[in-house]
């Protein structure tokens, strides 16, 4: 799709020269010349950007801005163009949102590489599109040799014989990367890569540049030229490739890092009160390759700078209003600005202005009589300094941040390692818990089975000489061994739990709990007790730790529902996703929720041992064996009206 | 040790488990003469005589009572040793312990014991679990002498 800029300057001289240049670029242009004009064609819409002159018949360009990015929508890019010598305008066009600023006399070339860029992404060049290598070679075999193998890598290849039509194609068609070769008619591969180098839109394209011949001195002259890489014309297909592959990657790097690239467009504001010599200044500046902005005074300067970074001053030292040295210190004296390399221009040659000059911070003194290639020299060798401290800069935050990486690994490993130590202590500690309460319990028997055991004897052998109150202790004695035994079973259990492993297989929980069930039923033959068992879901699981769960839950709602007639219990299940959900449910005297958090501790009671017997082990087991299913356990109850007791379990049969 | 012939050996270290054990089998009129072996070794030295010192094994008893803690020799060992010997690879052994644990009774099995009797804590049990297999042992079973 071709972008369709809108043109909107009163001067037909201007409208006609830009049309005829940006449809040679092959933009399609909307030209008017007032802003009646203008906002009839913005309202029929499809323009990718707008270059608006200021000063026009029926009102103010910058006007027109403003409707423009304040219209719904991403906004329009949109450039100004107005007379260099009204700062005001410029200050105010970039403050209501311009993207850029083009003052007039313009430079053709510049405004065709700004509209480019600013319509780069409105569809010109949609995004994902394979990328487009322009071949610079005046040997037709080896133009169709390059275009067959970069074809067949999945590359668009554009070809030029020469280094002229090279130029032209590239800033035509914006390729993604460039390969030229070093000995051309004309211009040779050296000056297309410097020419390249100064064309703010094609700065950033890589250039690999092929040479004839090998050697550090070959290398120095490509590399200088500003070429990203260089081949000999024999390095093979594959060696092109790879370097063409890392140069795309590296490019691409660039560009997302959003920083801004090293070698951009380097911008000068430059300071003076004579529009004569500023204006030659900047004709020669402008020859280049530097974007440059001027302004007539310090103030002005200093208005600028708060709207548009620049990478150089050059400023005058005397001047009407705000002096040259004051101009200079109010800029050193701003953090955002203090590094920005500041040269003053004199027309004296004292030694004296030199030093107040070098003293009020500027960073060189030039006077305006000497040869302009002072000056170049002077300011190249300020933004070379310049550049060389944003790049000591980029490195040193980058080694900063490597450090800091390596520092936040090195913490990450150790905390690692030393997490890793934890939990094999742990560990250690869980299995030496274990084993300890497994041996305590067992070793608790032992004595437990004398007392009792004496304790028969000498009823036996005894009774007859101890009197009522003597019988009653031995059937008390005995009875503390009997709980103290369902203790130390319940305890065994539960270590067991733990320590077992698990040996999983498919499980019929229906079955299970009916076996169960009938089993318990048993026991509890007098009672009137109706028992409801759901279709449940089969799940994986360790049948005998299950069984034993399973067995807990219901005998606990037999005992909680003792005191009903008829008992009503109740197991059912369900899956949900990868799990099988049960609940056990019983109409018995239920628990009071405030004590919810405590019903699955161990040794954990919420009814007296003279309501209800039991050890306060079963329900952690039950969470035990759940747990190590890694499934979860819950409950529900309210006094006097049963509870409900809730258990996930892996569904289905293990894989 | 008495002149009779031993027919019952029982290997307990716990002497309050012993002489439970000895009172109910006499209250179940099993008089049977009974050794007490404290240890491992003393009883592989009646079974198979004293390591060394020349000491002849006496006759073989009907039954062995066999804890598995204890002292110097294990009951596993015991039990491995005994059915080791050709002369008493036949001769009937009780494992009578207080341990539940699985592995246990998978080994004591392995090691070829011909019963498992776990003690009950309650007296009451535990002398039903005697009774039952100083009847069994003693009076029914017929063993290869």
């Amino acid at each position: 799709m071709t972008p369709r800029v809108l043109l909107v300057d009163d001067s037909l001289t201007v409208r006609m020269d830009l049309t005829e240049t940006l449809r040679a670029a092959g933009f399609e242009v909307v030209a008017c010349g007032t802003l009646g004009e203008a906002r009839e064609a913005l309202a029929r819409g499809g323009l990718a950007l707008a270059i608006l002159d200021v000063l026009l018949p029926d009102g103010d360009g910058v006007e027109l801005l403003r409707e423009i990015k304040a219209a719904a929508g991403a906004p329009m890019p949109v450039m100004m163009l107005s007379t260099e010598a009204e700062v005001r305008d410029r200050v105010r066009g970039l403050r209501t949102g311009a993207d850029d600023y083009a003052g007039k006399p313009y430079d053709r070339a510049w405004v065709v590489s700004r509209a480019l860029d600013l319509t780069r992404g409105a569809g010109s060049q949609p995004p994902g599109a394979r990328p487009t290598i322009l071949v610079i070679d005046d040997s037709a075999t080896v133009r169709e040799e390059l275009r067959q193998m970069l074809e067949a890598q999945g590359y668009g290849v554009l070809t030029a014989e020469t280094g002229e039509e090279g130029l032209h194609l590239a800033a035509d068609r914006r390729p993604a990367a460039v390969i030229v070769d070093g000995v051309l008619p004309g211009i040779d591969g050296a000056a297309v890569v410097r020419r390249m180098r100064s064309d703010s839109a094609l700065r950033r394209t890589p250039v690999l540049l092929l040479t004839a011949s090998s050697g550090a001195a070959t290398e120095v002259s490509a590399l200088d030229s500003g070429a990203d890489a260089y081949l000999r014309k024999d390095a093979g297909s594959a060696v092109v490739l790879a370097r063409l592959g890392a140069l795309l990657r590296s490019a691409g790097a660039t560009a997302d890092s959003g920083a801004a690239p090293l070698d951009a467009a380097k911008r000068i504001l430059a300071v003076d009160d004579s529009q004569t010599y500023l204006q030659e200044l900047a004709r020669q500046l402008r020859d280049d390759g530097y974007d440059v902005v001027l302004a007539h005074s310090g103030e002005e300067a200093l208005q600028l700078l708060d709207v548009q970074p620049v990478d150089c001053v050059l400023l005058d030292l005397l001047m009407p209003g705000l002096s040259g040295h004051e101009t200079c210190r109010a800029i050193k004296a701003r953090p955002a600005w203090r590094d920005i390399p500041l040269l003053m221009l004199t027309a004296l040659d004292e030694s004296e202005a030199m030093i107040e000059g070098i003293n009020s911070g500027a960073d060189d003194y030039i006077t305006k009589s000497a040869d302009f290639e002072v000056l170049r020299a002077r300011l190249r060798a300020q933004l070379r300094r310049r550049q060389f401290e944003d790049e000591n800069r980029k490195i040193r935050e980058e080694l900063g941040r490597r450090e800091r990486e390596a520092v936040e690994t090195r913490a990450a490993r150790d905390l690692a390692a030393a997490r890793a130590t934890l939990l094999a202590e742990l560990e250690a500690k869980n299995k030496e818990l274990e084993s300890f309460t497994h041996s305590v319990s067992h070793d608790l028997r032992a004595p437990l089975r004398a007392v009792d055991g004496f304790c028969a004897a000498l009823e036996e052998d005894c009774g007859a000489k101890l009197d009522e109150a003597g019988r009653r202790y031995l059937v008390r004695i005995r009875s503390a061994v009997v709980r103290m035994g369902r203790l130390i079973d319940d305890l065994l259990a539960f270590s067991r739990v733990g320590r077992q492993e698990l040996l999983i297989a498919g499980v019929d929980m229906t079955a299970l709990v009916n076996s169960v069930w009938l089993e318990l039923r048993e026991q509890h033959a007098r009672r009137n007790v109706v028992f409801e068992v759901g279709n449940l879901p089969r799940v994986g699981g360790d049948p005998s730790l299950l069984r034993q769960a399973v067995e807990n839950l219901l005998s606990n709602a037999l005992k909680y529902s003792r005191g009903r007639d008829p008992a009503r219990i109740s197991f059912a299940g369900k899956e949900e996703g990868e799990e099988a959900l049960f609940e056990v449910r019983d109409n018995g005297v239920g628990f009071d929720p405030k004590y919810t958090h405590k019903l699955f501790g161990v040794f954990q009671r919420l009814h007296r041992a003279d309501e209800f017997e039991g050890t306060g082990v079963g329900l952690a087991l039950v969470k035990r064996i759940v747990e190590r299913h890694g499934g979860r356990v819950g409950a529900e109850g309210r006094p006097g009206e049963g509870a409900s007791f809730r258990f996930s379990l892996p569904k289905g049969d293990p894989t | 040790m008495n002149g009779d012939p031993i027919e019952i050996l029982l290997v307990e270290d716990n002497p309050d488990d012993a002489d439970l054990t000895i009172r109910t089998l006499k209250k179940h009129n099993l008089n049977n003469p009974l050794h007490h072996a404290r240890d491992g070794e003393e009883a592989l030295a009646i079974l198979h005589g004293a390591e060394g010192s020349g000491v002849p094994p006496g006759p073989l008893p009907k039954l062995v009572i066999l804890d598995l803690k204890l002292p110097k020799v294990d009951g596993f060992e015991v039990l491995r040793a005994i059915r080791a010997h050709p002369r008493t690879r036949l001769l009937p052994v009780v494992v009578m312990t207080s341990s539940r644990e699985e592995q246990d009774l998978v080994r004591s099995y392995e090691l070829g014991t011909n019963s498992y009797v776990v003690k009950p804590i309650e007296f009451g049990e535990f002398a039903h679990a005697v009774a039952q297999l100083g009847m069994y042992w003693i009076i029914r079973n017929a063993s290869v002498r």
